[in-house]
C-alpha cells in the first residue's frame, strides 16, 4: 500500500513543476543546480558501487578473491559464466533457473488468485464468524515460520509429497498467506460500495461482482502483490531446501549455495556470476510489471 | 545469515524433543535376500567435485549391485545440517549419510542411527581398520558410525612465499616460543606485505593440543570441560604477547580477506589447521600445491601425546532405514573398497581403510599428508571422546573471541569470562 501512496504523492509533486518552476531555477542560479547534481552523483555512487562491485567481480578468477578487494579485477576472464553455464553435478544451470521459475509463476498465480477471492469474502461478504476468522488470519501473521516447519515437514512426508512442488505452494493456493489477503481486504474496502449496488441492481451476484467490477479495480494492488511474492518465492531458500531433496528439482537460492562448500574448494568466482545471474530475472520482472503499477495508478480515478 | 543461524538452532532444538523416543532396531534379518530390488536414499556435502565422485562411485556399486537403486542428494555443510534436524523430527533420515564427528553424539544419543555392530564383519568389512580407527564411531559403547577418511592437526607453510619474500622454512615441532620468534623473523622479512602466521590462540584446537600434552582432554567422557579458567587465561593472554610483538598478521587485515583465510589469501605463510585444507588453500591461492608444505605444529612438552587422527568425515545409516542389509553395502563399498578409493582419491580426507586406500592414486599433496601423519606417529594418541553436544557452537565462540582479542574489544579476563558463561549455557542444554 505504502508505494501505491508513494507514487501517488510523487506523481503529485513533479506535475506542477513543469509549470512555472523554471524561471525560478533559472533565477537561482547555475551554481546551485551543479551542487544539486553532484550530491545526487555522489549519492548514486555509493548505492550503485556494491552492484558495480559484484558485477566486475564475476570476472577475477576465484584465486583474486580476497587478495583484490579492488573493483577492477587484475587478470578480467570470463571463466566463471562458463563454469556456471555447466552447473553443478551434471545438471545444467538452466534447469535451476527453469524450477525457480516454474515455482516463483505458479506462487503468483496461486497467491493473487486465492488472495482476492478471501479479500473479497472479508471485505465484501457478511458471514457468520468473519470478525473472528479474520483476526485469526491476520494473527497467523505473528506466527514464527520456525514453529511449524517440523509440524509441516511431518504432514507432508506422511502424504508423500517431500521432494514435489506441492508443499512450496499448496499454502498459497489456499489463501494462507495473510499479508495479501490483508492487502486485498483493504484495497478492496476502499472501492466504494455503490459499484458493487449498481452491480447488484442489475442482477449480478457475488461471483458476476467479484469478475467484472473488484478485479479490474484491484490491479494496482493485484500487481503490487504479484511482484511481492514473485520476489519473494524467488529468493526463498528455506522451504525448497527442506522440501526438495533431488538436485535436479532444486530451485536457484539452494543451487547457489553448491557453489560454496566450506569443508573443500568454494568456488567464489563461479558464486558471483550465478548470483548475478540470478538478479536478471527479478529485475526483469519488476521492470515489466514495476510499468502495470503506475499505469494502474494513473488509470484508477475513481478514488479521488 | 544471523537469521539462519537461529533457525538452526529452533529446529535443532525442537528436533531433539520429538525424536527422543524410537525402538531399538533388531539388528540384520536372517532372510536378506541380496539380490531383492531396493532403493536406497543417499545424502552426502560437497561441492561439484564430490558430487561427480558419488555419481561415478554409485556406477560402480551397481555394477557389483545392479538390484539396489541408490539415489543420492547433496547440498553444502551448514544447509545438509539444517535439512538432517528436520528430517530426524520426521524420522525421516536417508538410508546412508555421510556424517560429520560433531553432529555424531547428538544423532548417536537420541537414537537416529543403526547400531552397526551386528552388521560389522559380515555386511561391512573391518579388515581395513586398526583398532583405533574403528573405535571413532563409537558413542557410549554403541558403534554408530564408520570413519571414512582421518586428518590430524597440522601446520601448512607456503614455501613459495617464503621464498619470494626472503623468508627461512619453519623445522616444525619447535617450543611455542620459538614459533612465534620465527613468525616475527618472517614478518619482518615481509616488510609488510607478508606475515609469518595467525595469531594461534584463536583457534581452540591450539588449546586442546596444549592441553592434551598436559594429559588432559577439552572434554572428558560425561562431557564436563577439563580446563579451568586459568588455563584459559594463561593461553590467551600468550596470545596477547606474539600480537604485541607484531609477528602476526593484525585481525584487520584477516577481516578483510574472509571468507578466505589469511594463508588462503597468500598473505600469511603459516597457519595452523586441519592436514585435508591442503587442497582448499592450494585453491584459494590459485596456485598448484607444490609450494605448500607441512609441518609438525609447535610441541608444548616434549614427548607429549598431543596430536590424534580425527576423522574427516563418516559413514552412517539411519535407524529408520527400511533396508539396513543392503544400506549397510553400500557403506561397505563407499568405505572399505578399492573402486570408491580409485573414484574419490583424497576428495574425503586420507583413507582409513587400508582396502580403500589402496585403491587411490596417492597426487603430490596427499602423499605430503600420508608423509606428514607418518611422521607425527609418535605424537599420536588415543582420541578424544566423541564431541559434547553443541560443540561446533563452542569452536564458534572460541573464534569469535579469539577474533575480538584480535580487534582489542575485550580484554583477555572479559573474553574468558563470555566463553565460560557460552559453555555452561551450551552445556546444560
Amino acid at each position: 500500500m505504502t508505494t501505491i501512496e508513494q507514487e501517488h504523492e510523487t506523481a503529485g509533486r513533479t506535475a506542477p513543476d513543469t509549470g512555472p518552476a523554471p524561471r525560478r531555477g533559472r533565477r537561482r542560479g547555475l551554481a546551485s543546480t551543479i551542487v544539486w547534481y553532484l550530491t545526487l552523483l555522489v549519492l548514486a555512487a555509493v548505492v550503485l558501487y556494491p552492484l558495480v562491485w559484484l558485477v566486475l567481480a564475476t570476472l577475477k578468477p576465484s584465486s583474486e578473491f580476497g587478495r583484490n578487494s579492488g573493483m577492477l579485477p587484475w587478470e578480467p576472464t570470463l571463466d566463471n559464466y562458463a563454469r556456471v553455464w555447466d552447473g553443478i553435478a551434471g545438471i545444467p544451470l538452466w534447469r535451476y533457473f527453469l524450477n525457480s521459475l516454474i515455482v516463483a509463476s505458479l506462487a503468483v498465480v496461486g497467491t493473487l488468485g486465492s488472495s482476492a477471492l478471501a479479500g473479497y469474502a472479508f471485505a465484501r461478504v457478511a458471514f457468520k464468524g468473519s470478525g473472528i476468522l479474520f483476526a485469526a488470519m491476520i494473527g497467523t501473521l505473528l506466527l514464527p515460520f520456525h514453529v511449524i516447519i517440523i509440524p509441516q515437514y511431518i504432514i507432508f512426508n506422511e502424504l508423500d509429497l517431500v521432494d514435489t512442488y506441492v508443499p512450496l505452494l499448496i499454502g498459497k493456493y489456499l489463501g494462507t498467506e495473510a499479508f495479501f489477503v490483508f492487502l486485498m481486504v483493504q484495497f478492496i474496502r476502499n472501492i466504494p460500495r455503490e459499484l458493487d449496488e449498481a452491480a447488484r441492481i442489475d442482477g449480478a451476484g457475488h461471483p458476476r461482482i467479484f469478475r467484472s467490477i473488484i478485479v479490474p479495480l484491484l490491479r494496482p494492488a493485484l500487481v503490487t502483490g504479484g511482484i511481492f511474492s514473485f520476489i519473494w518465492t524467488w529468493n526463498d531458500f528455506l522451504g525448497p531446501l527442506i522440501y526438495l531433496t533431488s538436485p535436479e528439482n532444486y530451485t536457484l537460492p539452494v543451487a547457489l549455495r553448491l557453489y560454496n562448500d566450506a569443508t573443500s574448494t568454494s568456488d567464489h568466482g563461479a558464486t558471483v556470476a550465478a548470483s548475478l545471474l540470478s538478479l536478471i530475472p527479478v529485475l526483469l520482472f519488476f521492470l515489466i510489471f514495476q510499468r502495470l503499477l503506475i499505469r494502474g495508478v494513473a488509470t484508477q480515478g475513481l478514488k479521488g | 545469515m544471523k537469521r539462519f543461524k537461529i533457525t538452526m538452532a529452533v529446529v535443532a532444538s525442537a528436533a531433539l524433543l520429538l525424536s527422543g523416543c524410537g525402538g531399538d532396531p533388531a539388528g540384520p534379518r536372517s532372510d536378506f535376500d541380496p539380490n531383492a530390488p531396493v532403493t536406497l536414499d543417499l545424502a552426502f556435502w560437497g561441492n561439484d567435485t564430490r558430487a561427480g565422485f558419488y555419481q561415478s562411485a554409485i556406477a560402480k556399486f551397481n555394477e557389483k549391485y545392479p538390484n539396489i537403486t541408490v539415489n543420492s542428494t547433496f547440498l553444502a555443510f551448514p544447509e545438509f545440517w539444517e535439512k538432517r534436524q528436520i528430517e530426524a523430527a520426521g524420522r525421516d533420515l536417508p538410508d546412508v549419510m555421510q556424517f560429520d564427528y560433531a553432529y555424531l553424539r547428538q544423532y548417536s544419543q537420541n537414537r537416529l542411527l543403526l547400531d552397526l555392530k551386528p552388521y560389522l564383519g559380515k555386511y561391512i568389512k573391518t579388515d581395513g581398520f586398526t583398532e583405533s580407527t574403528l573405535g571413532i564411531g563409537v558413542v557410549n559403547g554403541v558403534t554408530t558410525a564408520l570413519p571414512v577418511g582421518t586428518n590430524a592437526w597440522a601446520m601448512f607453510t607456503n614455501t613459495a612465499l617464503l621464498g619470494k619474500s626472503g623468508g627461512t622454512p619453519y623445522a616444525g615441532g619447535t617450543s611455542w616460543d620459538e614459533y612465534a620468534t620465527w613468525m616475527g623473523s618472517v614478518t619482518k622479512a615481509g616488510g609488510g606485505a607478508v606475515w609469518g602466521g595467525t595469531d594461534p590462540t584463536g583457534r581452540i584446537q591450539n588449546f586442546e593440543i596444549t592441553l592434551r600434552a598436559n594429559g588432559k582432554n577439552l572434554f572428558d567422557d560425561a562431557g564436563a570441560p577439563q580446563f579451568t579458567k586459568a588455563e584459559l587465561t594463561a593461553f590467551w593472554s600468550g596470545g596477547a604477547q606474539v600480537r604485541g610483538a607484531g609477528a602476526t598478521i593484525p585481525t584487520k587485515r584477516l577481516l578483510e580477506v574472509a571468507p578466505k583465510s589469511g594463508f588462503g589469501a597468500g598473505l600469511t605463510a603459516s597457519e595452523l589447521t586441519w592436514d585435508n585444507f591442503g587442497a582448499g588453500y592450494a585453491g584459494d591461492l590459485g596456485a598448484d600445491a607444490s609450494g605448500l608444505a607441512l609441518a609438525a605444529p609447535p610441541v608444548t612438552k616434549a614427548g607429549a601425546k598431543d596430536l590424534y587422527l580425527k576423522p574427516s568425515m563418516l559413514h552412517a545409516i539411519a535407524a529408520n532405514s527400511e533396508h539396513p542389509e543392503a544400506a549397510a553395502l553400500l557403506v561397505d563399498f563407499l568405505v572399505n573398497s578399492q573402486e570408491a578409493g580409485e573414484v574419490f582419491g583424497t576428495n574425503r580426507g586420507l583413507p582409513a581403510s587400508s582396502t580403500h586406500l589402496a585403491g587411490v592414486k596417492l597426487d603430490p599433496l596427499s602423499q605430503k599428508i600420508l608423509d606428514y601423519e607418518t611422521s607425527i606417529k609418535d605424537r599420536l594418541g588415543q582420541a578424544p571422546p566423541v564431541p559434547v553436544v553443541g560443540y561446533g557452537s563452542i569452536e564458534e565462540k572460541f573464534r569469535q573471541l579469539g577474533e575480538e582479542l584480535g580487534l582489542g574489544t575485550v580484554t583477555v579476563e572479559q573474553a574468558v569470562d563470555q566463553f565460560f558463561s557460552e559453555l555452561d549455557t551450551i552445556l546444560k542444554k
